[in-house]
């Protein structure tokens, strides 16, 4: 993915273990993108996601130095911030919010046969079944690794997708009749 | 017919063989309803990995840069403090030792700790201009950049020649020190020379 968010990833690289500004810079401009995104699909609210943005890069610049190489620029990033927005979650103390939700509006949702679109489902799972979701569908993570990053079980990470996932065919009025 | 729960289902999704598998599998091949459901999972799965990209609304890096800076210059202080010290103390007993044996030897400690001195004096100079509560113009930064940037290189070859050997380091810790004395120098009068400008 660097070769084509950062074209001389090697040379930036170089000049940024070196403490040159500008390649930090580069750095951060190549990746706040998917960095955001990633934030922002994991936190509740967009000033967390940019908070979140603000500390992944800062470690970045810290730690640059300490990159070895031996997986891809992007991966080592992409966990570095995937870190963050977690920690941010265990700061901001887990919310089961679907769950809430389901209870305050569930019988409303069910008459009305409302369908929602993906980004709203989406949106409307719990913090932590939200994050389960996009490091494994999305970005690829595995259960393992999941789990080593929350401090849980891998179990507890396929369970949470598992809810997750049904939640989401119900509320987007994915299922059928048996 | 008992059909497969969305926790078997999403675990024929997975690289390896999950528990169960064989008989889920044989179950598919048997059920359509279970087919179709997955395949519903696989096409959910692809729609997220399809949603369009979020973007910040604010420009963050100007922040991260102002928390770099400000953590380069405690390193660079704590670093110049650290140093000074064990720089110091070898100064010391150089400065001993090349007396007794070669007078005109022990010239060089003594002028690496004037200038190691030199700079710890315009490092507080800097430390009370407090630059990143400042507001620079464009080019202004951009000098103030590439001197801290140098100044962090001078640092880092300090830290390499720190390791060699006592004999080899004196000569090359003189010509860095006196580097580094010269960087801050300019970065001080970047800073004093705008502080003035503007009335600060």
């Amino acid at each position: 993915m660097e070769s084509f968010l950062l074209a001389d990833a090697e040379s930036v690289v170089a000049r940024a273990r070196q403490g040159e500004e500008a390649a930090l810079e580069a750095l951060y401009r190549a990746f706040e993108g998917p960095v955001y995104n990633l934030a922002r699909r994991i936190c509740r609210t967009k000033e967390d996601a940019e908070d979140v943005l603000q500390e992944t890069f800062f470690e970045v610049c810290r730690s640059i130095g300490r990159y070895r190489e031996e997986g891809s620029l992007w991966g080592w990033i992409r966990t570095i911030a995937a870190s963050k927005a977690l920690m941010r979650l265990r700061r901001n103390k887990y919310r089961d919010t679907d769950e809430l939700h389901d209870e305050l509006v569930g019988h409303l949702k069910e008459e009305t046969h409302l369908r929602m679109d993906l980004e709203a489902a989406l949106e409307r799972l719990s913090e932590v079944s939200r994050a389960v979701v996009w490091l494994h569908d999305v970005e690829g993570y595995t259960h393992d690794e999941i789990a080593g990053m929350m401090g849980k079980t891998a179990s507890f990470s396929k369970s949470q997708l598992a809810r997750a996932h049904a939640r989401l065919r119900r509320w987007l009025g994915e299922e059928v009749a048996a | 017919m008992i059909h497969l729960s969305m926790e078997t289902l999403v675990g024929l999704r997975e690289a390896g063989m999950e528990p169960g598998a064989a008989a889920a599998r044989e179950h598919l091949d048997a059920c359509a309803l279970c087919r179709a459901e997955l395949e519903r999972l696989h096409q959910r799965v692809a729609r997220l990995k399809a949603l369009p990209p979020l973007r910040p609304a604010r420009d963050r890096w100007p922040a991260v840069r102002d928390r770099v800076r400000a953590e380069r210059r405690r390193q660079r202080a704590r670093f110049a403090g650290l140093s000074g010290l064990a720089a110091a103390a070898s100064v010391a007993l150089a400065l001993a030792v090349s007396t007794l044996r070669q007078p005109e030897a022990g010239l060089t400690p003594a002028k690496i700790e004037q200038t190691m001195a030199r700079s710890q004096v315009l490092e507080s100079a800097i430390d009370r201009i407090d630059p990143e509560s400042r507001v620079l113009d464009g080019r202004t930064a951009g000098i103030a950049q590439e001197l801290e940037d140098r100044i962090a290189r001078v640092d880092r070859e300090l830290e390499m020649v720190e390791l060699t050997e006592p004999q080899s380091r004196d000569s090359d810790l003189l010509r860095l020190w006196r580097e580094r004395v010269g960087l801050l120098d300019a970065l001080v009068d970047v800073h004093a020379t705008r502080a003035s400008y503007v009335g600060l």
